[in-house]
């Protein structure tokens, strides 16, 4: 008679034998494992145009990722490296590894992009302290001369915003261009507006001799690049906001910027693993954001809300909201290379690899459900320009609440925010301070006084209407 | 076995279990490179540059580049030395960031002055706004004019400039305080009439202050005595006093009981050598070439020097009573020695001449060239003698990577110009060869398995001022993007007898914005100029921001 022990051998010999012949995903940890990352995604794998099964396997990868509680055996931690985007030093270890206000702030994406949905925005909670991380990189203080306080922004529909900056900040080098050779053809200086998809960004002058006087140029950086990211609008693409905010909040350091091509060293920040965040891992993680789907209008089932919602969408014209909360957007091509066309050393750019990857949103369920112009262009229904404006004046400061500059820009200068999901992701405010859309319209000063005036104007059931309308505009969950 | 044999032998035995070493810690090191290598591409048939640098003994030294705009389309253009072969303009017609090409143009200069020339500098000597070049010659020195499309002529007469009658082989120019010209200063080599010459027989230099208010007039002269064989020389703010002083390297081949020089020239008074009273050292060297480069950015500048195996790489002695200028040789500890070729069998002292600090990777970090070659057939020196690569790394240190960069031709290099020729934003390389063609090296970027990738972020920078020393000659531009401060000086002279005009160049790494901030020459802090990188900055001296340049 077998004894229990082989009986039991035995049975998981069967068992093995019988068990179906499934490949494992490399990419996804043992489940009793404290890895939270697998096998580092190959690039190769994922390259050219991606079908719909590549793209989806690949966004799959990216979704665990950007969920993924990072832990030390995945390289959480930066004891010997500040948040800063461009790698810097420490000069000694923090006492903590995590700290609230200079980071790493937390284990995963999604602790914060998390409302309603992963990949959504984040309560007050979820603020983030944003510092250059040059000097004073290790504050512990909320005091405002140290850092930035902002709420966590959602991601929804950021491919489409990517692309739609990708295309207008061709289109300004254009007219530069454009300007640049009418000029020497003849001689004279030559005055270009600058203009993509209706939103004027000022002029340049550009002289017979190849320089251009950028004095009057307006919301835009001096190289006409559109960065469309971040409540400032400092932040070029998605895959420079993702090896950023891996570092700032996780100390997960991408090989992009951070490995020895760049800094000649393997761990730079010394936690003692080296390739934490390979070009591949980044790339997946693009992907998901890249195909995440745009918020959208709502058609409320209540009839006096869609009465009001109608009243309140003819509002948001009449005060002159939509001048900057611009109801869409055209967009020619939903075809999303990765990496992109405008990025710089130190995020992967194009010339870094030997074939990219395309990423054709038109393959995502979401996509058919957006509205084309006659031309076939996609309206990207984002409620924004992709502009920077200045939001505070003497009166109305509020929103001109910070005291430091970021890369460039002044204090009370921010990118008009999408409105697109704004019912899903209160509070509001830059740094999520206001419980009510009608407290953050309110305080609307600067470029948008004018608009906040007359909200003001309207009658309570017009305020209503307007913010019903607002209502409409959601994440789906 | 005597105790002479023994000692030899023994000494032998740990010279080569020595250079076994270092050569393992030489390969080690080359297979560790992980920063971008350039792709340099020599292209000079394809560019349409062709030219020799050729001669007896009196051009074994000399072979000069000047790289400036001579056109006014902001691309360098090149004006290059030929000893006993006429000098050659050559005017930049690539395309922004097409393939580098030029086109040879005529000047009209008569053959016997646009001979037996060695070195060449640019510099606006009389700010009309079109560069002028200084020709250091076999005989009298030549100061040509520069006019609109590269046009030039012979200005000794109209500037008062005599042109002496050595055998000159240096150059350096700084405006001094309050000074609407600009005062040179020119090394001369071997008086090769005096009794018992070559030897011992090194020629007197000399410095000239211009005179005259419209035009200026060099008709009086410093003697700089004594000389002591120079090859190349700099105006330097080596303790930044804001009042530079004149750094020579001498050939030691030829001088006896000579040395290395620094002369003290402070405005309105006769330039002053500096003595062991004051703190200089004893460096005897067979100095070719001098570079200046700050590797930390703390004003206190290093000096590349080139020689004959026992190349110098100086650096302020911090140890050192301050304001003294006692310097310490960290070679050696930064793996720049470059003593002998990197590849190949030879393992003799190898021979440097130009050496220029640029960023050619732009990685942020400066590096480090030098053009190499046998004097002629020195028996004693490396006959295959590639010119160097040495990377900077982030440890402060140098790694050699001429050969996969594609640099180490068996040419015989002397001057040369570090510019990016085709406003691509990476440094390409000429260099002019002895007895052979002058090489056009392209830089295509980071070495990649398909061939070449962008490497770093880079700025270009201009600056401009009104009045006099209109291109800001003796300025130093701090790029600061993060923690990271980039230091760079505009200066005339050094090298190899070549020179360079036009933007400077500054890699920035993985920073995408950067500021900028100038010291103009009298001292004078501009305010922060905010930009992005990879552009071509102008910056004009009380404007508030800067502009940008297309090519």
């Amino acid at each position: 008679m077998p004894t229990s022990k082989a009986l039991l051998t035995g049975l998981f010999m069967l068992a093995a034998l019988v068990a179906p012949a499934t490949a494992k995903d490399s990419t996804i940890p043992d489940p009793w494992s404290e890895k939270t990352i697998g096998a580092h995604v190959d690039p190769e794998k994922y390259s050219g145009t991606l079908s719909k099964d590549k793209l989806q396997s690949l966004t799959t990868i990216g979704e665990a990722l950007f969920k993924a509680r990072f832990t030390t055996i995945d390289g959480v931690g930066r004891p010997m490296a500040t948040q800063a985007i461009i790698p810097t030093k420490r000069k000694r270890p923090p006492q903590q590894s995590f700290q609230r206000l200079a980071g790493m702030d937390s284990n995963a994406c999604s602790s914060c992009h998390n409302d309603p949905i992963i990949g959504g925005a984040g309560d007050f909670v979820t603020n983030v302290f944003v510092s250059e991380g040059f000097t004073n990189a290790d504050f512990d203080s909320t005091d405002p001369q140290f850092s930035n306080e902002r709420n966590t922004n959602h991601l929804m529909g950021a491919g489409l915003i990517e692309l739609l900056a990708r295309e207008m900040s061709a289109d300004l080098q254009d007219q530069r261009r454009a300007a640049l050779e009418a000029a020497r053809a003849s001689g004279k200086p030559q005055v270009a507006q600058l203009n993509s998809k209706g939103v004027d960004f000022g002029k340049i002058i550009a002289g017979p001799d190849g320089i251009v006087d950028l004095s009057a140029i307006d919301g835009v950086d001096t190289d006409l690049v559109i960065r469309p990211f971040s409540q400032k609008g400092v932040i070029g693409s998605l895959r420079q906001f993702t090896v950023n905010a891996l570092n700032h909040h996780h100390g997960m350091q991408a090989e992009e910027r951070f490995g020895a091509r760049w800094t000649g060293e393997n761990d730079f920040d010394a936690d003692g693993i080296e390739g934490e965040m390979t070009r591949g891992d980044i790339s997946a993680l693009v992907a998901w954001q890249a195909t995440l789907k745009p918020p959208i209008q709502l058609a409320p089932e209540n009839a006096q809300w869609r009465q009001l919602a109608l009243e309140g969408s003819e509002l948001l014209d009449e005060t002159g909201c939509t001048q900057c909360h611009r109801r869409h957007l055209p967009l020619n091509s939903l075809s999303f290379v990765d990496p992109g066309p405008l990025d710089s050393a130190g995020t992967l750019r194009q010339g870094d690899v030997s074939q990219t990857a395309t990423y054709d949103l038109a393959l995502m369920a979401w996509s058919a459900a957006l509205p084309r112009d006659e031309s076939g262009a996609v309206l990207v229904p984002l409620f924004g320009d992709l502009k920077r404006h200045t939001i505070a004046d003497q009166q109305i400061a509020h929103l001109g609440n910070e005291l430091l500059g970021q890369r460039f820009v002044d204090r009370d200068v921010f990118m008009t925010g999408e409105l697109w999901g704004i019912a899903s992701t209160a509070p509001f405010g830059h740094r999520g301070d206001l419980s009510t859309l009608d407290e953050v319209i309110r305080v609307h000063g600067g470029d948008a006084r004018q608009s906040r005036d007359r909200y003001m104007e309207l009658d309570d059931a017009q305020r209503v209407a307007l913010i019903a309308y607002l209502k409409t505009l959601v994440i789906e969950p | 076995m005597n105790k002479t044999s023994a000692f030899c032998i023994t000494t032998a035995l740990l010279m080569s279990g020595w250079a076994l070493m270092a050569h393992a810690a030489d390969e080690a090191r080359q297979t560790a490179v992980q920063m971008d290598v350039p792709v340099m591409a020599e292209q000079a048939k394809a560019a349409g540059l062709e030219h020799s640098y050729t001669g007896p003994w009196e051009y074994f030294v000399g072979g000069g580049a000047a790289s400036l705009d001579c056109n006014g389309d902001r691309f360098p253009d090149l004006m290059l030395a030929g000893g006993t072969s006429k000098v050659q303009l050559f005017v930049n017609e690539s395309k922004p960031a097409g393939p580098l090409k030029f086109t040879p143009q005529k000047l009209d200069i008569s053959d016997t002055e646009l001979e037996s020339v060695t070195g060449l500098y640019p510099i606006d000597l009389n700010n009309d706004g079109f560069k002028d070049v200084v020709m250091l010659r076999l005989g009298r020195n030549i100061i040509l004019k520069g006019g609109p499309d590269c046009s030039f002529s012979n200005a000794n007469r109209e500037f008062a400039f005599d042109g002496g009658r050595a055998w000159t082989t240096a150059f350096a120019a700084t405006f001094e305080r309050d000074q609407p010209f600009p005062t040179l200063a020119f090394g001369n080599y071997v008086d090769r009439s005096a009794p018992g010459s070559p030897w011992g027989t090194c020629h007197d230099n000399v410095l000239l202050r211009a005179q005259g208010t419209d035009s200026p007039h060099y008709s009086e002269a410093d003697i700089l005595t004594p000389g002591f064989c120079t090859l190349s020389m700099l105006f330097t703010d080596w303790n930044r006093s804001g009042t530079p002083a004149l750094r020579m390297t001498n050939d030691r081949q030829y001088y006896r009981d000579g040395e290395e020089q620094m002369w003290r020239v402070d405005p309105g008074k006769p330039p002053r050598l500096f003595r062991r009273s004051d703190g200089w050292k004893r460096v005897n060297i067979w100095g070719m070439g001098i570079a200046e480069g700050d590797i930390d950015a703390d004003g206190f500048p290093e000096y590349a020097l080139t020689s004959m195996g026992d190349t110098k790489l100086q650096t302020l002695d911090s140890e050192a009573e301050e304001g003294r200028p006692v310097y310490r040789d960290i070679a050696y500890e930064r793996h720049a020695t470059a003593h002998r070729p990197y590849i190949g069998s030879d393992l003799k002292p190898s021979t440097g001449w130009h050496s220029e600090f640029a960023d050619f990777n732009n990685d942020g970090l400066l590096d480090l060239y030098i053009a190499k070659g046998n004097v002629e057939r020195m028996p004693d020196f490396a006959a295959f003698d590639p010119d160097n690569l040495l990377l900077g790394q982030h440890d402060g240190t140098f790694v050699e990577v001429g050969d996969r960069a594609g640099i180490d031709l068996d040419r015989r290099g002397r001057g040369a110009a570090i510019a990016d020729f085709n406003m691509d934003g990476n440094l390409d390389l000429v260099v002019v060869n002895r007895e052979a063609p002058a090489s056009v090296f392209r830089n295509l970027g980071g070495k990649a398995d398909w061939g070449a990738r962008p490497m770093g972020n880079w700025l270009q920078i201009e600056l401009q001022q009104d009045g006099e020393n209109i291109n800001a000659v003796g300025a130093t531009i701090l790029v600061k993007s993060g923690n990271a401060t980039r230091l760079r000086k505009i200066q005339t002279g050094g090298g190899h007898a070549s020179g360079h005009a036009g933007f400077v160049h500054v890699g920035t790494g993985v920073a995408e914005r950067a500021q900028i901030r100038v010291q103009w020459p009298d001292g004078e802090w501009s305010p922060p100029y905010r930009v992005f990188a990879n552009n071509f900055v102008i910056i004009r001296r009380g404007d508030a921001n800067a502009r940008y340049w297309y090519p």
